[in-house]
């Protein structure tokens, strides 16, 4: 039984970001295999030779089948001094829809989309998601909203009316959950009330990526939040709230945001009711993978000299070991 | 130290040919591996429907003018495929020989993708832009008989004329051939194809030395879209680790292919269910489910050195 995720994202000739950042990361990833043909993302039956370390034997692993749209190929991030290439329009984007619909392959267990420009873009994506869940009603999509710190206005009604609606889990920062909510964030209540305001929008899986929020460790670290509601089986609703401190890091990279959204389908797809373990996963593999690349970043600029955005792209397929199989350097703490 | 390749190849949405055939491969062949994917169409192929778009010479440029300001036009490899369009050949040769003063060392790995059982799939044009512009910069090729044929002007019906053909090719420019299928007989039966191959190389002490070898490969009873470029991206992973030893990198990337096509083939026949022929749906290689095969290939077959 395979896994299979459409990913409407950028590509990037050189580096990671958009689906540069996301297809290699999941084709890697450790799915279980599941014996039920069926399972709602509110509880699943787990593989009992996946407890017995079967997820570890060749023959039991396998990665997410990534197919994916690329809605612009550029040469590379637009945090270098130059880039050049070209733009998918949304018509674009319905014609390659419509050839994997005309194959009768328009079946998807996980929709991923992440920065996108442009709202009737946007829009076709929205009704893409809405017939590929016709087509299986437990498909779980995977937004990023992203709106950045500065702009895209003109997003954030489509964002808000229509995309977030329809989403299943979104991976919102601070600025963004809050301009979707219209609420701030000034405390970890706050957070809490921010996240219960986006689940009645629809995703049953909020997390608020990065915060300004105060870290109890210190100011070396910066608190994230997550929140999950879950069907359990008697019937009854349950929300489980996590707080989790990351370190910070002096730099700025590109393609983190992406990364993470794609780490977190993986790990919500092996936890679907724990979204504490796939968090303290997914932030897990951001910092092996941010600590190879500023270590190498720092090395290749030289002492003293700020790395340059070809430097700090992410050290993707060097941190493969990671991606498959993280060690855990943070523990979020559920309130 | 980082080792780049720029690959410039079809994308597909959905399975794996071009890029998606290559990229996967590549990535988890060897950590050290950057590969950098310029996509020249988003399609699907095979299959009863295919739609998308295609990528000119001019937004080829454009692209490739981006990595330039950026000062980041260094490779260690250029890998390319099919291409239809005669002006994007064109591009990519100025590229590469443009990458190439800037890296002598790069290593250009072509398929010089023609044709088939004795008919032409591109435009016939091509045929000229491969023979007198494409190959002279290669340096690593990986043609069928049809397309050696095609590329020498020369026949190919026996062993001996195999070994012809491929020094012809390597007086064209590459160093290093393998022609991927014949219909050479086996000596192991018709359950086998024959494949060849042939590098030139410069010794320790100077002098020029070629290894030949004869592969006799299990043929298997399907048809399977984006298998070359499978090859074409393995090679190029295996040289690197054996550049001076054709017999071993190409054991290795044939038995990768083997795996390959073995899990997909299994999955394909479950799929359909008994005496139906799977679809090309269903005959999309098990690419991502193949990683443990990629990272460290049983060795299935022996090449014979000639």
């Amino acid at each position: 039984m395979e896994c299979r995720v459409l990913s409407i994202q950028s590509h990037v000739v050189r580096g990671y970001v958009g689906n540069k950042s996301a297809s290699f990361p999941l084709q890697v990833s450790i799915v279980p295999r599941r014996l039920a043909a069926q399972y709602t993302r509110d509880y699943y039956v787990i593989v009992l030779d996946r407890l017995a370390g079967g997820e570890r034997k060749g023959h039991m692993v396998l990665g997410f089948e990534v197919d994916s749209i690329n809605s612009v190929q550029f040469s590379n991030h637009t945090g270098y001094s130059h880039w050049k290439g070209q733009v998918l329009t949304a018509d674009e984007l319905h014609v390659l829809y419509e050839g994997i619909k005309l194959n009768n392959v328009n079946h998807y267990d996980y929709v991923l989309t992440g920065y996108t420009r442009d709202t009737s873009f946007l829009e076709m994506v929205v009704d893409i998601v809405q017939e590929l869940k016709r087509a299986n009603p437990n498909l779980v999509y995977v937004c990023d909203p992203v709106l950045g710190d500065h702009g895209s206005m003109n997003l954030h009604p489509v964002y808000k009316n229509k995309v977030v609606p329809v989403a299943d889990i979104i991976t919102p920062n601070q600025f963004e959950a809050e301009l979707l909510t219209g609420k701030n964030i000034s405390t970890e209540k706050d957070a809490v009330e921010v996240m219960d305001l986006l689940h009645k929008m629809g995703p049953d899986t909020v997390v608020i990526t990065s915060s300004d929020l105060p870290p109890r460790l210190g100011d070396r670290f910066l608190v994230s939040f997550g929140s999950q509601r879950i069907l359990m089986p008697d019937g009854t609703r349950t929300t489980q709230r996590i707080r989790i401190e990351v370190p910070k890091v002096d730099a700025v990279f590109v393609g983190t945001g992406d990364l993470f959204a794609a780490m977190l389908l993986a790990w919500t797809h092996h936890y679907p009711t724990d979204l504490k373990t796939a968090c303290e996963k997914t932030f897990s593999v951001m910092h092996h993978v941010i600590q190879r690349t500023i270590s190498y970043a720092h090395e290749m600029a030289g002492p003293g000299r700020r790395p340059s955005p070809a430097q700090l792209e992410l050290r993707m397929v060097q941190s493969k070991a990671d991606i498959e199989d993280p060690a855990i350097v943070m523990e979020a703490t559920v309130l | 130290m980082d080792c780049r390749v720029l690959s410039v190849q079809s994308h597909v949405v959905r399975g794996y040919v071009g890029n998606k055939s290559a990229s996967f491969p590549l990535q988890v062949r060897l950590n050290t591996y950057d590969a950098d994917y310029l996509n020249e169409v988003f399609l699907l192929l095979g299959y009863e429907h295919w739609k998308g778009q295609v990528l000119t010479a001019d937004e080829l440029q454009v692209l490739y003018e981006g990595i330039k300001l950026n000062n980041v036009n260094q490779y260690d490899y250029v890998l390319t495929g099919y291409t239809r369009d005669d002006s994007f050949l064109d591009m990519v040769v100025d590229i590469v020989q443009e990458l190439k003063r800037a890296n002598p060392n790069l290593v250009y790995v072509c398929d010089p993708v023609l044709g088939d059982n004795g008919a032409m799939y591109v435009p016939e044009n091509l045929l000229p832009i491969y023979r007198d512009k494409v190959v002279p910069a290669a340096d690593i090729i990986t043609p069928n008989q049809f397309e050696a044929e095609l590329l020498t002007g020369r026949n190919m019906s026996s062993e001996k004329d195999a070994v012809e053909v491929m020094n012809l090719l390597h007086s064209m420019g590459p160093d290093t051939v393998v022609i991927t299928s014949s219909e050479l007989p086996s000596p192991l039966g018709d359950q086998y194809l024959v494949a060849l191959g042939s590098q030139k190389r410069v010794t320790a002490d100077g002098t020029m030395v070629t290894q030949q070898i004869r592969m006799d490969i299990p043929r298997v009873d399907a048809v399977f879209v984006g298998t070359g470029d499978l090859f074409a991206a393995m090679l190029l992973a295996w040289t690197h680790l054996h550049p001076n030893d054709l017999k071993m990198a190409c054991e290795k990337t044939v038995s990768v292919i083997y795996h390959v096509i073995k899990r997909t083939i299994t999955y394909a026949k479950e799929v359909a269910g008994p005496n139906r022929r799977p679809s090309p749906a269903q005959l999309e290689l098990r690419m991502v489910q193949s990683k443990a095969d990629i990272e460290d290939p049983a060795i299935v077959l022996n090449a014979l050195v000639l």
